[in-house]
């Protein structure tokens, strides 16, 4: 077909004209692209390498292509495991505790008449501290024993001292009382929010019918706000997760191991221990567990 | 003294220093003359401090006054060789892994740091300091007579050499001694505790929580240089032994001993949150009076007597470290030195050295500690020479009952470089031995287990 070569007809043009527009597109996007992949999927796929080293600052010499070595170590590593389980805790229990009272204060605020935008100011305060600040004085000022805020509250009110960071079980208590401190006023935040953009008018209709409170709260306000929980539930997930700093400055993962979350061991394997690629070994295991959490957790989110 | 002997550059510096003399004056004319009595000690080596002159070198320090002091008198320093020194403060907690990241990506960032003696062996497996013997050596850049290197303290010359060859000259160092309440040891008849035991019976009669009186208190927080740090001194006085037949050994009977010594003091004579305490934490506990005695490094000493804060001035005794079941007396000892970074270019590492020199001599430990200007006196002093000044020992034995004496019987007598295992696998057992430790303390495992878990961690990480 030699004529229709040398006229393109029209819808030839606009195809020219759309790969174009893709071509600039593309470069206006290249740039972008590049960064991202320069500091997130490089690094990440260092790390996956560095993983199959043996890399230990200690033995220079023994350093090599290790294959899958480091994680056939890993299984059988029980402190990986125990890490592993800390972590599990650890997040269970920060994020059921940061969502049920989250919910209750957002409900109770709702609720009140005056002083709303006052609470809301008071309770935000602890997000926006450093968690290795908030680490730093609940381990100095609120639990020590014989001397914290805590401590002394506690022997009032006839518990006796108590030694919040020492004993296994209650170091445990401790640092997930201190996330759920930090954080619930998060989940607070967007709950109150979703609260209030509810329609009123289905509140009228289920009072008509006589509906109790508890009834409207479980059949009219947990639907609607389980988007919202859901949201909640994922972001703060991820976050305690990967926990560190508020953990790192109150236990330091002690007393022993007791709080050592995968996180934390990961660190101490790499950067204290300087074995380089069993902590990498470590830090992909974590990226992987919380890969297939959050992956849970958004499906459950669309079956709805 | 040099003859004087005009050069282009002395000729310049007097044309413009009459220029400014005419100028503004004797204030100038006094200032020039107090600079040239500062350096005037210095002079007298006979090195050429000016050789490396225009370079520029980072210092990694710790923020203590001991450092403060140093970096107060850095002006001089460039006034002396021509050398810029940027000091950069890293907290002691992070110092370690950042100066080990430093060398490992070899940037050459540090040309020095503050260094844990601990390290040497880690630094010396990948060669990332340099040798120090042949700056020694070298008469271009080392006048022995005038730095008189075998002033330095032998206890920490040795912790900062590897097979007998130096890779860091100590600036400051400390020994762990007894501290103790005199009015209270005097208000029972005690006497400090020449061994263990009594230690231990000491802390029993004087222990009453309810008065707030604890008997003692040791470091109980997890870290190879925490609680890692006073535990071996037990083990070692229990007749542990870290190389049983050439394999490092962390558990066994004398360990076990040790081990239930350290946790059974901590939980019968010790605060509670004592398990949690650094030295610092003691230190602060026994100056208001809540703790009556604790072993621990001599420099805590200038905490206890801070006349702000401490409740027990004038109070105070010390002693040597109590002897253990074998008869032994085993001080843990420190000292931050210096190395030189081996990824730096040849002309650097010799500004580094002049840099270590300065810092490391008399005349500049002399200015940082009793003859400093400032409120912050040093306890730490590298020289044998300046712990025989009057004027330091008059200054020192402000601390209290016996400073001085138990600080240098323990320094001479009490040291065993081997105690602690010297190997580049240090950072990882150190951690793995805390862990160990705390775990026995909080409960969290026994005794026995913990060790013998301990030894299971660290058996691969000695295999090549």
């Amino acid at each position: 077909m030699p004529h229709a070569a040398a006229t393109p007809p029209a819808g030839d043009l606009g195809r020219v004209l759309a790969q174009r527009e893709r071509r600039f597109a593309a470069a206006l996007l290249a740039p972008a692209f590049v960064a991202l992949l320069a500091t997130t999927t490089f690094p990440l796929l260092f790390l996956i390498g560095t993983s199959t080293f043996r890399m230990d600052l200690a033995m220079p010499f023994a350093d090599g292509f290790v294959g899958l070595e480091n994680y056939r170590t890993l299984l059988a590593d029980d402190r990986f495991w125990s890490s592993l389980l800390v972590s599990l805790i650890y997040t269970a229990s920060t994020v059921v505790l940061q969502v049920a009272l989250g919910l209750a204060l957002a409900l109770l605020v709702m609720d009140m008449k005056r002083g709303q935008g006052w609470f809301r100011v008071v309770a935000i305060l602890p997000v926006v501290l450093s968690p290795a600040v908030v680490g730093m004085i609940w381990r100095t000022f609120m639990l020590a024993p014989e001397f914290g805020i805590v401590d002394y509250l506690a022997i009032n009110a006839g518990l006796g001292s108590q030694n919040w960071l020492g004993d296994p079980t209650l170091a445990m208590v401790s640092v997930v009382i201190i996330h759920t401190w930090q954080w619930t006023p998060f989940a607070f935040m967007v709950l109150l929010a979703s609260l209030a953009s509810l329609p009123e008018d289905i509140y009228e209709a289920a009072r008509l019918d006589r509906a109790s409170a508890w009834q409207r709260f479980k059949r009219i306000t947990l639907p609607l706000l389980r988007p919202a929980i859901v949201m909640v539930v994922i972001m703060r997930t991820m976050v305690a997760l990967t926990a560190f700093a508020a953990i790192f400055t109150v236990t330091g993962g002690g007393p022993g191991t007791a709080t050592e979350i995968l996180n934390l061991y990961a660190y101490r394997k790499s950067f204290t221990e300087l074995s380089i690629g069993y902590g990498s070994a470590l830090a992909v295991a974590l990226l992987v567990v919380t890969i297939l959490i959050s992956g849970v957790l958004f499906a459950m989110r669309r079956a709805k | 003294m040099k003859p004087f002997a005009p050069t282009r550059r002395t000729f310049l510096k007097a044309g413009t220093a009459t220029a400014a003399l005419i100028g503004l004056g004797p204030s100038v004319l006094r200032q020039a003359a107090a600079q040239d009595a500062d350096l005037a000690p210095y002079k007298s080596a006979k090195i050429d401090w000016q050789q490396t002159s225009g370079e520029t070198i980072t210092v990694a320090v710790i923020p203590a006054s001991y450092f403060e002091n140093l970096i107060s008198l850095a002006p001089q320093f460039k006034a002396l060789t021509g050398i810029d020194v940027r000091f950069e403060k890293i907290p002691p907690a992070q110092i370690r892994q950042k100066s080990v990241i430093d060398l490992t990506s070899k940037t050459g960032t540090y040309a020095t740091h503050a260094a844990d003696p601990m390290y040497y062996s880690l630094y010396d497996a990948n060669k990332w300091v340099e040798p120090l013997d042949s700056y020694l050596a070298d008469k271009t850049l080392t006048d022995a007579g005038w730095f008189k290197f075998d002033d330095i303290i032998p206890a920490w010359r040795a912790a900062d050499s590897v097979d007998g060859k130096l890779y860091g000259v100590p600036y400051d160092g400390e020994v762990t001694i007894q501290v103790y309440r005199k009015d209270l040891f005097d208000a029972k008849g005690l006497k400090p505790a020449d061994d263990l035991e009594t230690f231990v019976k000491n802390a029993a009669a004087l222990n009453s929580p309810n008065d707030r009186i604890w008997g003692t208190a040791l470091r109980g927080v997890a870290g190879a240089g925490q609680n890692m740090y006073i535990y071996p001194s037990i083990f070692r006085e229990f007749g542990g032994e870290w190389f049983k037949g050439g394999k490092l050994t962390v558990n066994g009977p004398e360990a076990e001993a040790a081990l239930a010594w350290y946790v059974d003091v901590m939980k019968k004579y010790a605060p509670t949150a004592a398990a949690n305490w650094n030295w610092p934490d003691i230190a602060d506990a026994f100056s208001q009076g809540t703790v009556a005695s604790y072993i621990d490094a001599h420099s805590s000493a200038s905490v206890i007597n801070n006349p702000e804060k401490s409740k027990i001035i004038g109070k105070v005794g010390y002693a040597r470290w109590p002897k253990g079941p074998t008869g032994k007396r085993v001080s843990s000892i420190w000292n931050w030195g210096f190395p030189i970074n081996a990824a730096q270019s040849e002309k650097k590492k010799k500004a580094t050295w002049l840099f270590i020199q300065w810092a490391a001599s008399a005349e500049t430990q002399a200015r940082t500690a009793h003859r400093f200007a400032g409120p912050t006196k040093r306890s730490g002093v590298n020289r044998t020479s300046i712990w025989k000044d009057p004027d330091y020992v008059k200054l020192m034995n402000g601390f209290g009952d016996n400073f001085v004496e138990a600080t240098m019987a323990t320094l001479q007598g009490d040291t065993d470089v081997d105690w602690r295992p010297r190997v580049p696998q240090w950072p990882a057992i150190g951690d793995t031995m805390a862990t160990a430790i705390q775990s026995a303390l909080s409960g969290q495992a026994t005794i026995k287990a913990a060790l013998d878990d301990a030894q299971r961690r660290v058996e691969p990480m000695m295999r090549g």
